[in-house]
């Protein structure tokens, strides 16, 4: 025990030493700060865009349309009749960038809701939206008012929806919006996937390192190479804990501190606007138990891989399947944030190589019963079991070996033979 | 004598396609240096690995310190220092031999003052702060060497002991090895260089493909196998010399011109009697001299040339270990 002791300490205190864990604790919340805040940066500024309205209607719905226009902050809009030449020479000018797009209305927009635009860009949700909402608004006002009905009542009639979100978990509506609860599945999906990806590599590099410079077969000689595998993969997982921990507590005295550093800068109402999710014990426990499951799974995989190749490139290309196994993970994700109860999600969250990210999101999500865990829990530490096992009769072949890379029946010779 | 250290009993060991150790014996007594001589690829390296564990022999017995258990259950009285020499190229000196000791159960206290006077001894007192990759390779191979006897050690293992050493540096590793010796400790190395074997080994065992040809200390091997030639030189008067030289009881060949003679001995000749004979002759001898042949012309004469060359086996193969 001894011996694995050095081997976890070594590991260790030789990661900790190194800059860039302290590079990765230090820019960790800002690479995650940007991943929140970019989208809606980059989809809510995407700067004025200048169109032209070509109108073609007999009415004043045209220039009606562009006065309403202009006047979203998004949109500086400007009327021209339309002519035999304007679509070919509108064409042109949004070619040469001189304005962003033009819509082209009709009498016919009023009667039958055809509009078109054209521009360099359509796939702006924001853009988008905005004109479908002003010209659909536009139009039904318009037709209402053909039909005899006060455009005064119109407006009157119109209200503003306003959705009220609230999780229920363990009966009771929590207090958490439906906002807040997609942000925190999101962000623990995404730092499930980064920190299960990221030490796991560790693990693999640490073994190739070894294995590379020969140093191993000292080891080897020293303590059974089951041991050294454990020392080195509790090593690098208590480096994670340990970045994990920094993290949580500069958190904490920050939303300690909020208001005062918020209050300083006038900033007092931005602690509303920016909701910062409600993370309770259980969901803090989920995500521990799921992160250290899935760590233990995938660093063993990745241990096998570093074992049975003998440089960085081969163990890039042998590390693939496995990488992918997360990938997958991460990307149904997106699925089991849409709907957190559908049959995807929940085989997703007890097959063992997605439900380390697959539950955790679930969980933040949308409330789950207990026993849903337990079953999912059960299954990832048996499937832990296992492919530790297999991965350390792989590993320790795989360890001494030298030459080319092992095919699938190499494999699966080493691992009834070791 | 004491037990022997190490007592390999029958081993072999298998590689896919190949027999890399066949049935090979030997013993190394205690506090001897003991040379495992033999060509590239005659199973020195796998021989050393099951001896410590790091491989599973296929069949027979390794026994250590006259003791149940294997090489890593007493791996706390074992150095080993392998073939292919590596350290962790970006941890510090100090730290990589603590690191070592410790998984030789030494504790970090006195691991560090055992390093830093080791360190001190080899003139690396300066760099023991500095990160491995730093220094130079023969640097890196005295920090390696420190690591292997900073346990104090009873048995010493080396891999090819010798190689990629400096005269300097194979200077410094030589004395210490003396000087272990001295204080007892026993210290088994293998190597297919003879000078070095010959001039430093009490025991040696050679072998090739696996097999033992021969295993003893090394004076009765030069009797055994070499002691047949004869130098003589004569000073002035030759007797009766040449009816000596052409008894075929006595000797196989003669190489005799004027005042200087080799001669190889027959088979079952003793020199004493070609000694005797010389004089009654009536030839004065200024000169009558047992050569001992080199170890190197032992080892070829016994492993000879085809042996040399090892089977040709694949990475594969020898992943299959």
């Amino acid at each position: 025990m001894r011996k694995v002791l050095a081997v976890i300490r070594r590991e260790f205190v030789e990661r900790v030493r190194q800059r860039w864990f302290w590079v990765m604790v230090l820019l960790g919340p800002l690479f995650f700060g940007a991943v929140f805040i970019l989208p809606t940066l980059l989809t809510g500024r995407g700067g004025v865009k200048h169109i032209v309205v070509v109108d073609g209607t007999s009415s004043t719905f045209g220039a009606e349309l562009t006065t309403r226009l202009d006047r979203e902050s998004l949109f500086v809009a400007v009327r021209v009749p339309a002519g035999p030449r304007t679509i070919d020479s509108l064409t042109a000018a949004v070619d040469k960038k001189e304005i962003d797009g033009f819509l082209s209305v009709s009498d016919a927009s009023v009667d039958s809701g055809k509009v078109t635009y054209r521009a360099s860009n359509v796939s702006s949700f924001v853009t988008i939206g905005t004109l479908d909402h002003v010209i659909t608004e536009m139009v039904n006002a318009t037709r209402l008012e053909r039909e005899g009905v006060n455009p005064n009542l119109v407006a009157k009639a119109r209200i503003q929806i306003d959705l009220d979100t609230k999780k229920i978990s363990g009966g009771k509506a929590t207090g958490e919006s439906a906002a807040q609860s997609f942000s925190l599945a999101y962000f623990m999906g995404i730092i499930l996937y980064m920190a299960i990806l990221i030490y796991g590599i560790n693990v693999m590099s640490s073994v190739l390192e070894e294995k590379t410079t020969k140093i191993v077969e000292v080891l080897v000689s020293s303590l059974r190479p089951f041991q050294l595998l454990l020392g080195k993969v509790i090593g690098v997982g208590a480096v994670s804990i340990f970045q994990f921990l920094i993290w949580g507590l500069s958190a904490r005295l920050l939303m300690s501190q909020r208001r005062h550093l918020l209050g300083e800068r006038g900033l007092g109402d931005a602690g509303a606007v920016f909701q910062i999710p409600h993370v309770t014990a259980g969901t803090a426990a989920v995500f521990a138990a799921y992160f250290l499951g899935g760590f233990l799974l995938y660093s063993s995989m990745f241990a096998a891989v570093g074992a049975m190749s003998s440089n960085e490139q081969e163990a890039r290309q042998a590390q693939q399947p496995v990488t992918m196994l997360l990938i997958l993970s991460f990307i149904s994700m997106f699925a089991m944030l849409n709907d957190p109860g559908s049959t995807l999600s929940v085989t997703l969250s007890l097959i063992p190589f997605s439900s380390p990210i697959a539950m955790p999101v679930r969980w933040a999500a949308g409330s789950l019963p207990l026993s849903e865990v337990a079953l999912s829990l059960g299954i990832l530490f048996v499937s832990i079991v296992v492919v530790t096992w297999i991965a350390a009769r792989i590993y320790r072949v795989g360890i001494l070996m030298t030459g080319k890379r092992p095919n699938l029946k190499e494999l699966v010779r080493w691992v009834r033979t070791a | 004598m004491s037990e022997p250290v190490v007592v390999v009993d029958r081993v072999t060991k298998r590689f896919a396609g190949h027999t890399a150790v066949d049935s090979l014996s030997l013993s190394v007594p205690s506090g001897t240096i003991y040379g495992l001589l033999g060509p590239n690829g005659a199973g020195k390296s796998t021989t050393i690995r099951m001896i410590l564990n790091i491989y599973v022999p296929d069949s027979g017995t390794v026994r250590l310190f006259s003791e149940q258990g294997s090489g890593r259950d007493h791996s706390a009285r074992i150095g080993y220092l392998p073939e292919e020499r590596g350290l962790y190229a970006k941890m510090r000196v100090l730290d990589v031999l603590l690191f070592l000791a410790e998984l030789k159960g030494v504790d970090r206290r006195s691991a560090r003052t055992r390093a830093l006077t080791w360190l001190e001894r080899l003139g690396l007192s300066d760099w023991c702060m500095r990160k491995v990759n730093e220094l130079s390779k023969g640097m890196q191979q005295k920090v390696q060497f420190i690591s292997t006897i900073l346990h104090d050690p009873d048995l010493l293992v080396m891999d090819e002991a010798f190689s990629g050493l400096d005269p300097v540096n194979s200077q410094v590793l030589k004395d210490t090895v003396l000087e272990l010796r001295a204080r007892g400790k026993t210290i088994l190395f293998s190597t297919h260089i003879m000078e070095q074997a010959e001039k430093v080994c009490d025991h040696v065992c050679i072998i090739a493909r696996g097999k033992k040809l021969v295993d003893g200390p090394l004076a009765g091997i030069k009797r055994t196998h070499g002691g047949r030639h004869l130098l003589i030189n004569f000073d002035g008067a030759r007797g009766n010399a040449d009816t000596v030289f052409a008894d075929r009881r006595l000797v196989a060949k003669a190489d005799a011109s004027g005042q200087f003679a080799e001669l190889e001995l027959a088979a079952q000749a003793d020199a004493q009697e070609i000694l005797r004979a010389l004089v009654t002759s009536g030839a004065r001898l200024s000169r009558f001299e047992l050569a001992e042949p080199s170890l190197n012309k032992i080892f070829i004469d016994l492993v000879g040339p085809e042996a040399a060359t090892a089977p040709a086996r694949t990475g594969a193969e020898v992943a299959s270990a």
